[in-house]
């Protein structure tokens, strides 16, 4: 801390990087309003007054985490990975994690709020692996030591995808592929998980596209339509009687109708968009309003604030996202450059996957867009990351 | 602003979040600006609706202002196949009463159809399950299926499955705006209103049809946005335009006339039991149709149900010979060229007269008859002998033509034909001596009205009217009708004189003593008809004992208030009209005159102090 005082001309944060998260948090405030205001049952909860308040906790939260260095947070970082271990196991039992409603159990019910622990896994999951690969680049060449990282990151994969909650599950993936690639982690190791995971998926995807019934694994009904409804695949088997084709047919124009009604929303939106508030898709309901203010935020943004809008969401989150490359490539050592690598691309996954899905260029997971949209919990967990990097520059020259 | 990373394999990974970034602007290029046009016509397309607001069909009036027929609004009741489930039957069983139909019809109809549309599988969410719904039944309806409720919905329900029986309840049978056709008063007037038909309500016959365009009334629309519930945003409502409702049109048919006409023809029907009656009511000055009636006819609430018969209105549509009702107009012919004189004597040949080959008859042996006599015993030779003596071919074609006969009278009612007239140069040797007794030449029951009243209004032949005003739906006049006089066909003094021999038909030893009034004089004149057929042979030739009868009339008859006609196609129990039609003319005239309260010209023989003085009515004072 002496050393900032000592250089002056260094800043202690990233004012940069704040500057694009105060933009987003204030794209998020009136977007949340607008996706809100429209149905009275929905406007009378109060989203968007919530989500300014989720997002003092939030700043509190990271400014709390900026006074501890990060060498001290990451002695915890195994206890904090267990924990977060014992939450995602809790979560599955019937009578403590919840449902809302929804298919998935992925909450737990607390007096405030409802707390959803692939959230934070994502935030421990960053720690422990920061961790473990920062020691010397020579023991990153043991296979053993790949594979025990490699553990790290599927327990809570798997525990996640038990929810069921594909979108979490696979957004720990790119992380953990890029803090192995920055660790140092063996040429030959990444490309040989790569090609294993790219078989994997294609097997995958083809198993639900093509595969008889019998030959199917065995995945949630839901996550199977939205992957055909990405595709473009027709729902019915191909020895369907007409009844049941009729029911496939009304199903599949059900399950695609979000998606459809986004890409409608993103594209009729055009240069300078709608206007705020005044979204036909939006406020009419074409949007679903049960999803418009969380997964479909951007959609929203998109069609009512236009190209423009849209283009300003995507360079305050490049900004953000390059401040933080920019952070690890001047931190201090290893420990610190994996962390902001694992920040990065945590946060650069939902961005990439919530607007993909919005512009059809993803298949539909409930990934949110950080900061954007609704979520105490999300907005909690991506202003703590973001805490992290500022935490990571703080500290950055202390030896 | 950022320096590139020294580690290469950062560097590496910010290349590769740059692609990321790029591809999702590209897209977002692609979306937003390329695809903009087409994606926001979707999405106006989603909100966007027109709706064409439908006109209530103007009303038909009487000359008193009572409705002959009007409309109200109704729905027709229409459901979305889609939104049913498996619970098709279970609807049907609920709303087969309430609709009044059969219930597996209405299941049938819940089943969700699809059709291909360039490529795309569409499947069919609206049919129609009943037009012209009342208002009502409409109430019954959505209240019945808004109080839903399911077995299945006892336990606990998934997001989707509220859904489906939220859309079951309140959008799987929806209305949308239809109007009913009523005719309070059932089958009177009918051939005159006509009646409406087809999806459109459009006017098939009578004033419906000829006045279809004004009584249909101009179409609104309105173009707003729904939400995706297809509610109504009033607030995005860019273009309302109120539909113009129907004219009004108002008829010079007097309901309470028109009615004291049906009455009587119907005890008519049953007396002579005819194929078809027909009468009709006009006021000589001015033209007027006041009633207008042909039996059989039909209810125009319901006209599949009557046969096609009974929809002919035989007043414009009949067409025969006309008989002795056409002596009139060789007569006053005659009498307006002044080749003649009421007082001028014609030998009648003892009831037996060859000419051009052929004979002809009179019912009685008659010898020598003044003009007025020929008029009064209705000699067919006596009119024969003044055609062919003092008016000729050319003028006598002149006269008929000069009183509307051979043309359409151009009254507002679809179906009226000419009748069957040759030209000069067609007729034959006999013509001549055929023609003015009323063969020979087909007519139709309006033309010979207004011929007769012709005479009656001093010689001027009236355009016949049946619509007095055309009305807007807040009761401005659009259109008024004015009297229209056709010409002056014959002089004053010549239609006087004629009308001098036409009240000779009514007395005692004329051909109609049935047709007099107590309290009014009357001039007409019988006609009795052999109707001619197309025999076995293929021979048109005269049929023994079915004949046309009628009996026209005017009274009072030195300014005439109204003139009737009687006609009957094929009376049984007797067959000459001063027997069939003149019964029935005395019957509708009396109660007309009451109705109308016309003044009397006739004073009757009031007490019995009188009884030894003049038998016959006492003339009044000409008015």
């Amino acid at each position: 801390m002496f050393e900032s005082t000592l250089k002056p001309d260094r800043a202690k944060i990233d004012w940069l990087m704040l500057a694009a998260i105060g933009g987003l948090m204030v794209l998020g405030v009136f977007f949340v309003y607008s996706a809100t205001m429209a149905n009275e049952d929905v406007r009378l909860q109060g989203y968007y007054l919530r989500q300014i308040m989720w997002y003092g906790i939030g700043f509190a939260a990271a400014g709390t985490l900026c006074f501890i260095d990060y060498h001290i947070l990451s002695r915890w970082a195994v206890v904090g990975y267990w924990l977060t271990i014992l939450l995602l196991i809790l979560v599955l039992i019937p009578g403590i994690g919840t449902t809302q409603g929804w298919g998935a159990r992925r909450w737990i019910k607390l007096p405030m709020f409802q707390l959803q622990p692939s959230e934070f896994a994502k935030i421990s999951l960053i720690f422990v692996m920061a961790h473990f690969l920062s020691r010397p680049v020579d023991e990153l060449k043991i296979p053993r030591n790949f594979f025990k990282a490699l553990g790290l990151t599927v327990l809570p994969f798997v525990l996640i995808l038990k929810e069921p909650d594909l979108g979490s599950a696979l957004v720990l993936w790119p992380m953990c592929f890029a803090m192995l690639y920055v660790a140092g982690t063996p040429k030959k190791f990444i490309l040989r998980l790569l090609a294993a995971i790219f078989i994997f998926g294609s097997l995958l995807v083809g198993d639900i596209l093509f595969a008889p019934k019998n030959f199917r694994i065995p995945l949630e009904g839901y996550q199977r339509d939205r992957l055909l409804v990405f595709f473009g695949q027709d729902f019915t088997p191909l020895d369907a009687t007409e009844a049941e084709k009729t029911k496939a047919r009304a199903d599949q124009r059900d399950k695609s109708y979000n998606i459809e009604q986004a890409l409608i929303s993103v594209g009729s939106g055009g240069v300078t968009g709608k206007g705020w508030r005044q979204g036909t898709q939006n406020v009419l309901g074409f949007l679903p309003r049960s999803v418009a203010h969380n997964d479909f935020i951007f959609s929203v943004l998109a069609e009512e604030e236009g190209f423009i809008g849209s283009m300003i969401v995507v360079v305050l989150y490049s900004v953000i996202l390059f401040c933080g490359i920019r952070i690890a490539s001047e931190a201090r050592d290893r420990l610190g450059k994996l962390l902001a690598v694992g920040v990065v691309l945590m946060l650069f996954s939902h961005v990439f996957i919530n607007i993909g899905m919005n512009i059809r260029i993803m298949p539909v997971t409930g990934v949110p867009l950080p900061l954007l949209s609704y979520g105490g919990s999300s907005v909690l967990c991506s202003l703590i990351a973001i805490g992290i990097l500022q935490n990571v520059y703080i500290y950055r020259r202390s030896y | 602003m950022f320096s590139i990373p020294k580690n290469k394999r950062l560097f590496v990974l910010a290349i590769l979040l740059t692609g990321a970034l790029a591809s999702l602007s590209y897209k977002l290029v692609d979306l937003q600006l390329l695809h903009h046009a087409k994606l926001e016509a979707t999405a106006e397309g989603n909100t966007h609706r027109s709706i064409v607001r439908s006109p209530l069909r103007g009303k038909i009036l009487d000359s008193r202002g009572n409705p002959l027929a009007l409309s109200v609004p109704a729905k027709v009741v229409c459901a979305d196949p889609t939104l049913f489930g498996n619970y098709q039957r279970d609807i049907a069983r609920l709303l087969a009463p309430i609709l009044q139909t059969n219930e597996n019809y209405l299941a049938e109809r819940f089943q969700p159809t699809t059709h291909e549309v360039k490529g795309k599988i569409i499947t069919n969410s609206y049919v129609v399950l009943k037009r012209k719904v009342s208002l009502e039944t409409w109430e019954q309806i959505h209240h019945a299926m808004t109080n839903l409720t399911f077995a299945a919905e006892a336990g606990k329900l998934r997001e989707s499955e509220k859904t489906f029986f939220d859309n079951l309840r309140r959008k799987a049978i929806f209305p949308t705006d239809d109007e009913v056709r009523l005719y309070p008063n059932q089958n009177l007037a009918a051939h005159v209103i006509g009646y409406v038909g087809g999806d459109q309500q459009t006017g098939q016959n009578g004033i419906e049809a000829s006045f279809n365009s004004q009584l249909t009334g101009i179409a609104g629309w309105r173009r707003t946005e729904t939400d995706v519930r297809r509610r109504e945003m009033v607030a995005y409502r860019d273009q309302d335009v109120e539909p113009r409702d129907g004219m009004n049109v108002i008829l010079t048919i007097d309901a309470g006339l028109q009615n004291i006409v049906e009455t009587e023809l119907v005890d008519a029907l049953q007396k002579h039991s005819p194929i078809s009656i027909s009468c009709t009511i006009v006021r000589p000055k001015t033209g007027e149709i006041l009633a207008m009636a042909s039996l059989p006819n039909f209810n125009p609430n319901r006209p599949g149900a009557s046969p096609m018969e009974a929809l002919k209105n035989h007043v414009i549509s009949d067409v025969f010979e006309p008989g002795s009702t056409f002596k009139i107009v060789v007569v006053s012919g005659a009498l307006n060229e002044g080749t003649v004189k009421l007082s001028d004597q014609f030998n009648c040949e003892n009831g037996s007269f060859f000419y051009g080959g052929k004979t002809l008859h009179d019912h009685e042996h008659y010898g020598v008859l003044s003009v007025e006599r020929i008029i009064t015993k209705s000699s067919n030779i006596g009119a024969a002998k003044i055609a062919i003596e003092r008016l000729h071919e050319q003028k006598l074609y002149d006269y008929i033509r000069a009183f509307g006969f051979d043309q359409k009278t151009g009254l507002s009612l679809p179906g009226e034909v000419r009748g069957i007239f040759a030209p000069l140069k067609k007729w034959s040797g006999v013509s001549i001596a055929q023609i003015p007794m009323g063969q020979g030449i087909a007519v139709t029951p309006l033309q010979t009205l207004m011929a007769m009243s012709a005479i009656g209004n001093h010689g001027k032949l009236m355009r016949p009217m049946i619509v007095s005003r055309l009305e807007d739906s807040e009761g401005k006049i659009v259109v008024e009708n004015e009297p229209q006089e056709t010409r002056q066909v014959i002089s004053e003094a010549a239609a006087k004189e004629m009308v001098q021999a036409l009240k000779t038909v009514v007395s005692d030893d004329g051909t109609a003593p049935k047709a007099r009034l107590e309290n009014y004089t009357v001039a007409g004149k019988t006609g009795t008809a052999q109707k001619a057929e197309k025999g076995s042979d293929g021979v048109v030739r005269y049929a023994p004992g079915k004949y046309f009868s009628s009996f026209i009339g005017f009274f009072p008859a030195d300014n005439p208030e109204v003139c009737i006609s009687v006609v009957m196609d094929e009376p049984k129990n007797g067959h000459y009209g001063g027997l069939t039609a003149a019964p029935v003319f005395t019957a509708i005239a009396e109660k007309a005159a009451r109705y109308l309260n016309l003044k009397p010209d006739l004073q009757p023989e009031l007490s019995l102090e009188d009884t030894k003085g003049n038998s016959k009515p006492k003339k009044l004072a000409k008015n």
